[in-house]
């Protein structure tokens, strides 16, 4: 591993910012584990059970946004059809759970794997469309997900699918809300740590490659294709994580409802007010606006009022959601501390000279 | 850099909202006082008026100084038709709240989930508006009912149609649960009693505007019956659609309970004379009760002629408060779960109650259908003039054995 760096003003080598004591780097694996032990013991601290509710539905909505962020962020594709993608690991998981007999830990995989065939479905029109034609496509698919799913008797149709068994490892079961904060913290952190690593991998300077401009990508090797369809598919494993722990979460019901633009649109704001692009950018999103969601939820009459609010405020003065203004801020600071390292080694160099 | 500071102020303030927000969330729920939390579909027409009436009705004892000196504090929250909302409207009444009672909701695909809610945490439901038949079926000993079960409704119009009108049925049908519930209930009755399949069957969106296509093959098919289920905005649309294509009127048309909405008769005008519905409550209902309720939702809330689901809301909050002066209350925290257990045995005592239902409510301990469906008398109502001054007509009232149709 390389221990240095070279830096920017005098073109020398000098040791990595990341580096430890001893030069080397510590395993970033390590790190997430620190976090996910950090986050342990956060029921404990939570007052009642409604909010660990409200906890479990961010740490589910924070999967859904960190997924369609690779998708939308990471690979600039327009897609509107994410929550179709989550509806179809959602029902998948309680087919497999409560008509084939599968438990959760099997389910889930399952789930994950059929939205995954679902969102390379939807990545092959990516291949010919872009901006609003292919949200209209996949627009398209939302919808007849959705109608599929109301007008399908063994699938609960419009009155909806009942009796989806929460998790059980051994004896235990996971039916309380305290209790699936342990099935849906450590999937939240894994599917961060999952997102951080394609961001950094040859995999996700290929999605930038191809957000920026896909014919200078296509010009320089990059199969635009393939890691069109990739996004789309990874994007959609992440929808069917999501999905599969919405349907197994008490008491365990599903309904087309609440797959329908409406939760799009409020997913995209998730998106767009953390931040395209930015994983944590997804994460603030998910913790606010279901925030936000839950909290006006005293004032119906003005809620629609209020999110709307939030999303015109945003695209106005956040075009680059909240995580673009910590990049500002990080820049900023880094900037200051090159221009103090510079003046530093200016100012020991006059000393030499003198 | 002005941007910047702009938007970092913006960010700022998002931040401290929410963090404000997340601070002033409710406080620990007070000794003393009877907490009741209502879920329903507000944001639709009259929606908000529902709602508002069922916690007026509540919170009016207060100024008569309460129920047996305890104060009525009342939650109202929109679940907007949608399941996952009315899951976290009930946790939120059960663990943040600490509520005694829940009330709600108006959808059924909203009702059934929160029973499981309500059924593991032990605490009383009464649903308001919810007809499908499985509420009451799931053998929750905490779920009452006061709307009337579809496994009513559907022999009311099936049997009436069948002696008066003929068994040749077309149905024409959306997507949401009521609509389905109401044309798969009239099939089974018919196939059950008269084993008769439909002349023609079609189920369409919720959105779909133009039904004219069906229609016009339903035309052809010479049908005695027009079954129509939806919500409002589609029943309007079909009744004015089958007209327009030239379904002849002696063809008598029958819609789900939505049909009772007063949108229906003002959207589809001429149209509707003649499309009968069944309901739990009319406003041509000439009881002393039923005049005096009328006139004081035309009072309060300017609607001219009050639906069923006003009358069922008002209903509910009548038995929950006379259910509240029975039970013995010690309202503290920790007698939260002896509490909610003794409003439940105080509902499940309720007999022979007489309102605005066009007949008796009563309920029963045992966790079935047959104790937990209180209300089961509907009646048929036949409109007789359409556009903003409707009309309509009751053609019969109709009472069940607790049984039925189970």
């Amino acid at each position: 591993m390389k221990r240095t760096e070279t830096s920017e003003l005098t073109n020398t080598a000098v040791p990595r910012r990341d580096a430890g004591v001893d030069g080397r780097k510590p395993h970033r694996g390590l790190a997430w584990i620190g976090a996910g032990a950090l986050l342990l013991p956060l029921p404990l601290a939570l007052s009642n059970a409604y909010s660990q509710f409200v906890v479990n539905v961010i740490l589910i909505n924070i999967i859904l946004a960190v997924g369609l962020n690779i998708v939308k962020g990471f690979a600039g594709q327009v897609t509107v059809g994410h929550m179709a993608l989550a509806a179809i690991g959602a029902y998948a998981s309680a087919v497999f759970s409560t008509k084939l007999g599968l438990s959760f830990w099997a389910a889930l995989p399952a789930a994950m794997l059929l939205a995954g065939l679902a969102g390379a479905m939807v990545g092959v029109p990516s291949f010919r469309l872009e901006g609003a034609y292919l949200a209209l496509a996949t627009l398209g698919l939302a919808e007849s997900v959705r109608i599929v799913i109301s007008g399908t008797d063994w699938l609960g149709a419009a009155i909806g699918y009942e009796g989806i068994p929460p998790p059980t490892i051994g004896g235990f079961v996971f039916a309380s809300h305290r209790s699936y904060y342990y099935i849906a913290m450590p999937l939240a952190m894994l599917g961060l740590y999952v997102s951080f690593s394609i961001l950094s991998s040859d995999v996700g300077r290929a999605f930038k490659a191809v957000r920026e401009d896909p014919l200078a990508a296509a010009a320089s090797g990059v199969n635009v294709r393939k890691y069109k369809l990739i996004a789309f598919v990874l994007s959609a494993l992440y929808a069917g994580c999501a999905g599969s722990l919405q349907a197994h979460m008490a008491p365990g019901f599903l309904h087309p409802n609440s797959y329908t633009i409406t939760e799009m649109v409020t997913l995209l704001l998730m998106v767009v007010l953390g931040g395209i692009g930015h994983i944590w950018g997804g994460v603030i999103g998910a913790i606010i606006v279901t925030l936000i969601d839950d909290l006006t939820r005293d004032y119906y009459q003005y809620r629609m009022v209020m999110f709307g609010s939030v999303i015109v405020l945003t695209v106005m003065f956040l075009p680059r959601g909240l995580g673009g203004l910590i990049d500002d801020v990080l820049v900023r600071r880094r900037f200051r501390a090159i221009r103090a390292r510079s003046l530093e080694l200016a100012q020991a160099a006059d000393r030499e000279k003198s | 850099m002005r941007q910047y500071g702009n938007r970092a102020s913006l960010a700022r303030v998002l931040v401290v909202a929410v963090a404000a927000g997340v601070a002033a969330s409710p406080a620990r729920a007070q000794d003393g006082v009877i907490r009741i939390g209502i879920t329903l579909r507000m944001v639709v027409e009259n929606g908000l008026k529902y709602g508002q009436l069922a916690k007026e009705q509540l919170e009016q004892v207060n100024a008569a100084g309460g129920i047996n000196g305890k104060k009525v504090e009342v939650i109202l929250l929109d679940d907007e038709c949608k399941p996952d909302k009315g899951i976290a409207n009930v946790n939120r009444f059960i663990h943040q709240h600490k509520v005694h009672l829940v009330l709600g909701s108006t959808c059924s695909s909203v009702s059934l989930p929160m029973v499981d809610v309500t059924a593991k945490e032990e605490v009383p439901q009464i649903v308001p508006h919810s007809t499908n038949a499985n509420i009451t079926k799931k053998g929750s000993a905490w779920v009452f009912r006061t709307s009337v079960s579809e496994r009513f409704y559907a022999a009311i119009h099936a049997k009436y149609l069948s002696e008066h009108a003929g068994k040749k049925v077309a149905y024409l049908y959306t997507t949401d649960g009521a609509a389905i519930g109401f044309a798969k209930d009239y099939m089974a009755f018919m196939r059950k009693t008269y084993q008769i399949e439909p002349l023609y069957e079609a189920q369409m969106q919720e959105t779909d505007l133009d039904f004219r296509s069906h229609l016009l093959k339903i035309k052809s098919l010479n049908p005695e019956v027009l079954a129509i289920g939806g919500q409002l905005d589609a029943i309007a649309r079909i009744t004015q659609q089958a007209l327009e294509v030239g379904i002849a009127s002696r063809v008598r048309r029958v819609a789900a309970s939505a049909a009772s909405n007063a949108p229906v008769p003002e959207l589809a005008g001429d149209a509707v004379v003649g499309l009968i519905f069944a309901a739990a409550f009319s406003c041509k209902d000439e009881r002393p009760v039923a005049q005096q309720f009328v006139k004081m939702v035309q009072q309060t809330y300017k609607v001219r002629c009050p639906d069923h689901d006003f009358s069922q809301a008002y209903e509910t909050a009548q038995l929950v408060k006379l259910a509240l002066q029975t039970a013995k209350l010690e309202l503290t925290e920790a007698s939260l779960k002896a509490d909610r257990a003794a409003i439940r045995d105080a509902l499940a005592n309720i007999k022979n109650y007489s309102g605005l239902a066009s007949g008796p409510i009563s309920f029963c301990a045992d966790p079935t259908p047959q104790c937990r469906d209180g209300n089961r008398t509907g009646i048929l109502v036949e409109y007789t003039k359409g556009g903003k001054d409707y009309d309509m007509n009751v053609l019969a009232r109709v009472g069940f054995d607790a049984d039925f149709g189970l």
